[in-house]
């Protein structure tokens, strides 16, 4: 990925402090102007948790950007290891922890594929219903997030009401705000409470009567926001095929990929729903598919509250949970993009090694290409285009 | 008592005691535009805002400058500690000082200037001095960044600024500030802003870049450059910097009500005060002020290049067509 020159330029950036760089570049152009090394994070408002962006600046225009990750860093794959197959679901919480319930989905999926079990399709239609409730809760506040990092403060405060109300719906089903611990392997941790269903109704009822004027009407139309985003990150379908993207970035593009479809897992093939794409791949493409992907969310949830059936959500696993040898795989549409699980099993009763690909990590490649060029306040939007969170990219 | 009177009215000592409460008053409208700020804001965001300082929370600014007060001021290591110091100050004393030229009512204005108009844009150039100085002294890159966007888009700002004020002085032919408020009339049809429209949406979004608010905030950028030519400053210092953003808030929104909506003039001529037509001054710059925060937390701010697109190539050759409209009508309409 880097070459060898950088790897060093980038392993000195690390290593010495900003006074001695600033005063060494010797980047110079036809006028005798220098070029300025910036460091912008890891601890700076705009960078979605601990991200470190080493920038080269030619006056506003940013000449090269070097993400520097790692800053959240905790050993998730190597924990896991030493634990037993079910107690590895809540470290997956902790991973994208804005999508908590598709890293546990794309876990037990991963451990399931090694297992005889059959789910009750109660709980895969648990299971879904509860992914695309954290789809919402992690789409809306991105595009809050966008217009935080574009100068706007108050979408995002619209965007948390949201959230926040998704979150006591997962409260009263999981008893977890944020880690929730609730998808099993096998199963789910407890059937919905008696009233959840039409809760759930109620709110993406309002939901949808709110989306238009809070989320659509403020943000869409603005001149300032169409100006800062049209053209912004601007990239070809081949161009992010080529990097890895997945999730949103890629189907801004045009490419018309999503697991959900192309890779079926869980009851996604009984219910109907659009694969959104847009052909601009910039940031304003971006913001459009997360808004329609919100609507088809909704629609989602409504077939699986509708078409629930009764029954178990536990599967019967015995009373030792050893899956058989070789390797187990999930992968599941997350908010941000394909995360996919890759368990290599040695028939013991823990993981032999577990393997997340994470998307924020994946789509993160995107800085390093496209961004150069650009002035230093895209950046921000650019960061809204990926959406990467923390806890995703450092595993 | 009647000789200590004329004393304190004797020229100079007169100029520098008004100017004593002149700096009181701004220092406090700095404080009540903070909370006012913060209560806009909040309502805006569906939140409540500062509530427990006082009755309603109101006791918050008091609470804020004590405990800026009894902050350290941490200066960076490597700053150039006079200019770093200074900036505050250069940037406060314009603000301040441009209020002695505006007329509150009738007979409340400090300095009736006969160049009031010319006073009022010279003073607030001064402020992009005092935004360079912050960036130049902290020795940060990203207080450099600040302050090189600041310089830029402040000077820009100047020119459809200055050209938008053309057409008030043209019509009054002074360029004293009381001269132009007794020239708009008792009723609001007969002020400025109606026959002047372009004119007054010129200076209005030029004044917003002026006193960098949002959309035009690049000089702070808190998303990119986290505070800009402030990053570095902490207790009173930043507290300085923020009184002088406040004050020339609120300068530049009485500037544009004297200017364009009648200064202290009633709307109504039956609605005439008095001595008290200070009241529709404040109301006249507080709905403004307001406006100014409306946009604020409702806007997503520009880029450099947009920035400097909308003042050179919209704002500046509309003010210039206008200005050759009011002349042209000027010259037609007999008694103008």
């Amino acid at each position: 990925m880097l070459s060898e020159e950088r790897r060093v330029e980038q392993q000195s950036a690390l290593t010495q402090p900003a006074a001695g760089r600033l005063a060494a570049p010797d980047v110079r152009d036809e006028f005798g102007l220098e070029t300025i090394d910036m460091s912008m994070g890891p601890q700076h408002p705009a960078m979605h948790g601990l991200l470190r962006l080493i920038l080269e600046l030619d006056g506003e225009t940013v000449v090269r950007c070097d993400p520097v990750m790692g800053y959240l860093h905790r050993c998730q794959e190597k924990i896991a290891e030493n634990r037993m197959y079910p107690a590895v679901i809540p470290l997956t919480d902790r991973l994208d922890y804005f999508a908590n319930m598709h890293n546990e989905h794309g876990y037990v999926l991963a451990v399931e594929d090694q297992l005889d079990v059959e789910i009750p399709p109660r709980a895969e239609y648990i299971r879904v219903l509860m992914c695309e409730l954290m789809r919402l809760a992690s789409h809306i506040p991105s595009i809050g997030f966008l217009m935080l990092e574009l100068g706007a403060f108050t979408p995002i405060l619209y965007a948390f009401r949201e959230r926040e109300r998704i979150q006591t719906i997962f409260e009263a089903v999981t008893g977890a705000r944020m880690m929730f611990h609730y998808i099993r392997i096998g199963g789910v941790k407890a059937d919905l409470p008696p009233d959840i269903p039409q809760q759930i109704w109620d709110y993406i009822e309002g939901l949808e009567a709110r989306f238009q004027s809070d989320f659509v009407d403020l943000i869409q139309d603005n001149e300032i926001f169409i100006s800062r985003t049209r053209g912004v990150g601007k990239m070809t379908g081949e161009k992010a095929l080529e990097m890895g993207l997945t999730g949103p970035p890629l189907r801004c593009t045009g490419v018309d990929f999503d697991i959900r479809r192309d890779y079926p897992y869980s009851i996604y093939p009984e219910l109907e729903f659009d694969v959104i794409t847009d052909t601009a791949g910039d940031v304003e493409a971006s913001y459009r598919v997360r808004i329609a992907e919100c609507l088809q969310s909704i629609r989602l949830i409504k077939q699986c509250l509708e078409k629930m059936p009764e029954g178990a959500v536990m599967g019967d696993l015995g009373r030792r949970l050893r899956p058989k040898e070789g390797d187990g795989f999930g992968r599941v549409e997350s908010p941000r993009g394909e995360f996919a699980v890759h368990i290599v099993s040695d028939g013991s009763d823990t993981p032999y090694r577990v393997h997340y690909r994470d998307p924020s990590f994946c789509n993160m490649q995107l800085l390093q290409e496209v961004v150069p060029g650009h002035y230093l306040p895209d950046i921000m939007p650019i960061m809204g285009l990926i959406d990467p969170v923390s806890g995703g990219w450092d595993k | 008592m009647q000789t200590v009177l004329n004393l304190l009215e004797a020229e100079p000592i007169r100029l520098f005691l008004s100017f004593g409460v002149i700096l009181f008053l701004v220092l406090n409208l700095a404080a009540i535009l903070t909370m006012a700020e913060r209560k806009a804001s909040a309502y805006i965001q569906l939140r409540y805002g500062p509530n427990r300082v006082g009755p309603r929370g109101l006791l918050q600014p008091a609470a804020d400058v004590f405990k800026l007060f009894t902050k350290e001021n941490v200066t960076p290591g490597r700053a150039d500690l006079w200019v770093f110091l200074g900036a505050p100050i250069a940037m406060f004393i314009p603000a301040a000082l441009v209020w002695m030229v505006v007329p509150f009512s009738p007979d409340a204005v400090v300095a009736d200037l006969n160049v009031g108009i010319l006073f009022f844009v010279a003073i607030t150039s001064i402020g992009a001095l005092g935004v360079v100085m912050a960036g130049y002294g902290s020795r940060s890159t990203f207080s450099l960044l600040g302050a090189l966007r600041g310089a830029a888009q402040i000077i820009s700002y100047e020119v459809p600024l200055i050209l938008s004020l053309l057409g008030v002085i043209m019509l009054t032919g002074s360029l004293s500030l009381v001269d132009v408020v007794n020239a708009q009339g008792d009723a609001f049809w007969t002020w400025y802003f109606l026959p002047q429209l372009p004119m007054f949406l010129t200076f209005y979004i030029a004044g917003l870049a002026e006193v960098k608010r949002v959309p035009f905030d690049l000089p702070e950028g808190e998303s990119e450059i986290v505070g800009g030519f402030m990053v570095e400053y902490s207790g009173m210092t930043w507290a300085l910097i923020q009184a002088a953003e406040f004050a020339s808030m609120g300068l530049m929104s009485a500037v544009s009500v004297t200017l364009f909506l009648g200064g202290w003039q009633p709307p109504l001529p039956f609605l005439d005060l008095g001595p008290f037509n200070w009241v529709w001054f404040g109301l006249k710059t507080s709905l403004i002020m307001f406006t100014f925060q409306w946009i604020r937390w409702s806007l997503p701010r520009l880029r450099m290049d947009q920035l400097m697109d909308l003042g050179w190539k919209v704002l500046v050759p509309i003010t210039l067509v206008w200005l050759f409209v009011t002349a042209g009508a000027m010259l037609i309409i007999p008694g103008n």
